[in-house]
């Protein structure tokens, strides 16, 4: 049984007509995992009992598997009279998933600003909220481009996880295919070169978006 | 008869500790309005730490410390609105690497005195041809030398319009060549009329301009007098070793 490009062309269509969810739930997760993230790392360099907790919640995420998180949201989550529907757990999962991660790289880029960058929006008499906003963050993005970039692109390629929840990602229209037709080969091989192309884009675009950050100072 | 200068900053048994290092130890120091103050002293002698105190940027644990009325340290919103009468310049320079110079100066007028845009820009491009550097406006830090970049930082304390400018060890991270151009500045700051506290070793700065050198060893005042003075015959011993030491240079 040979690789039939025939066929593989014929389950594109297939396949490619569920890249809109894939992307919906990579990008909303992304945007979800960078915002709770971000907040975690806020609360944590806060100090404190909450710091410590957050701190705490971060090692948690971190070291339980992704499917486990998916699994108690969808399954667990109902006994409490919390009914989501499987994209909505599919997203949250995926981004307090990711979230803990990414605290993590905030906390670098952070820890990489020099002290004084702080101090001088302090003498300056900026607001703490304004000295995070317009002389922390910024800095912190240029630090942190690349590894940030390798995270979307992680999160992109964990949405075929969703499959477990029946969301109709790419990677799940293909094993539909794939289990139809028992040709597996070709519809598997379509979804990963599509990652792979919009894995390219991904991190073409973050290479850009360094590029332009750096360019300026 | 004269009125008596307004005391700008009153300092009394001030003391401060890093864990078991006594960095400040008994410190007293008055800065009347117009006073123009050098600090110097051996690295390590506590006086960036005491600079660095006057306006909230490092906390005490002894002693009061007034900045234009308020005791700073008692209540955290009072020492932010006292601290809004200081601007400080850093021996790092410490300009936003990713703002253009003049939104490193508009940047506390927007968020800060709650300026419009053109109302910031005009303020801060006065204050840059003040520091002789409005051509480098729409530059960034990175594409400017040590010098200018002081001077931008000079400019930027300046925009909120302060009653006391801090210097700490503003000429120190710069090349010889540099030191002047940022000299210039604070001289002219200094003619102005402006209070100042300068942490430097530019003993011909303080000549000029200060009205009382003090010089700090072990977290102590050593010596306190006026330029004339401390420049003279007549300072305590170990002031004048460390004189004849940088004068040597």
């Amino acid at each position: 049984m040979g690789f039939d490009l025939a066929f593989a062309a014929s389950s594109l269509p297939t396949i490619l007509g569920a890249i809109g969810t894939t992307l919906t739930v990579a990008l909303v997760s992304c945007i979800g995992a960078a915002a709770i993230g971000f907040l975690f790392e806020m609360v944590r360099r806060a100090g404190g009992i909450a710091g410590l907790t957050v701190g705490f919640v971060i090692d948690f995420i971190r070291s339980t598997p992704v499917l486990a998180w998916l699994y108690f949201l969808y399954f667990v989550l109902p006994f409490y009279g919390v009914r989501l529907g499987s994209m909505t757990v599919g997203v949250m999962g995926l981004s307090l998933y990711y979230s803990g991660y990414l605290a993590e790289v905030f906390k670098a880029g952070i820890d990489a600003i020099p002290k004084g960058q702080p101090e001088a929006a302090r003498a300056l008499s900026l607001r703490r909220r304004d000295a995070v906003i317009y002389v922390i963050v910024p800095q912190m993005l240029r630090n942190i481009a690349a590894p940030l970039g390798n995270y979307f692109v992680s999160i992109l390629k964990a949405t075929p996880y969703l499959a477990v929840l029946a969301v109709p990602e790419m990677l799940g229209r293909a094993f539909d295919i794939a289990s139809e037709t028992y040709r597996y080969a070709e519809p598997l091989s379509v979804a990963a070169f599509i990652f792979l192309a919009l894995a390219l884009v991904i991190s073409q675009g973050v290479k850009q978006l360094e590029r332009w950050l750096l360019a300026r100072g | 008869m004269l009125a008596q200068p307004e005391t700008m900053v009153g300092i009394e048994g001030l003391n401060k500790w890093f864990g078991a290092l006594h960095v400040l130890n008994g410190i007293d120091l008055d800065v009347a309005s117009g006073a123009r103050v050098v600090v110097c002293g051996p690295s390590g002698s506590g006086k960036s730490t005491l600079i660095r105190c006057i306006n909230g940027l490092e906390s005490y644990q002894e002693g009061t410390l007034r900045l234009a009325g308020t005791t700073l340290g008692l209540n955290a919103r009072e020492t932010a609105a006292a601290r809004r009468q200081t601007g400080m310049v850093f021996q790092s320079f410490n300009l936003f690497p990713h703002l253009t110079v003049l939104s490193n100066c508009t940047l506390a007028l927007r968020r800060v005195a709650g300026r419009s845009r053109s109302e910031a820009e005009d303020i801060a491009m006065a204050h840059l041809e003040r520091v002789r550097i409005p051509e480098k406006a729409r530059s960034y830090p990175g594409q400017l030398s040590g010098g200018q970049q002081q001077r931008v930082a000079i400019a930027r304390a300046l925009c909120l319009n302060p009653r006391i400018m801090l210097f700490d060890e503003p000429t120190s991270a710069l090349d010889p060549e540099m030191i002047k151009e940022v000299l210039d500045v604070m001289v002219a700051l200094a003619r102005d009329g402006m209070t100042m506290v300068c942490v430097t070793h530019e003993m011909g700065f303080a000549r000029e301009v200060a009205d009382q050198v003090v010089f700090m060893d072990g977290g102590r005042i050593l010596d306190r007098a006026p330029a004339c003075d401390f420049f003279g015959a007549s300072g305590h011993p170990r002031s004048r070793l460390f004189l004849e030491t940088i004068l040597k240079h």
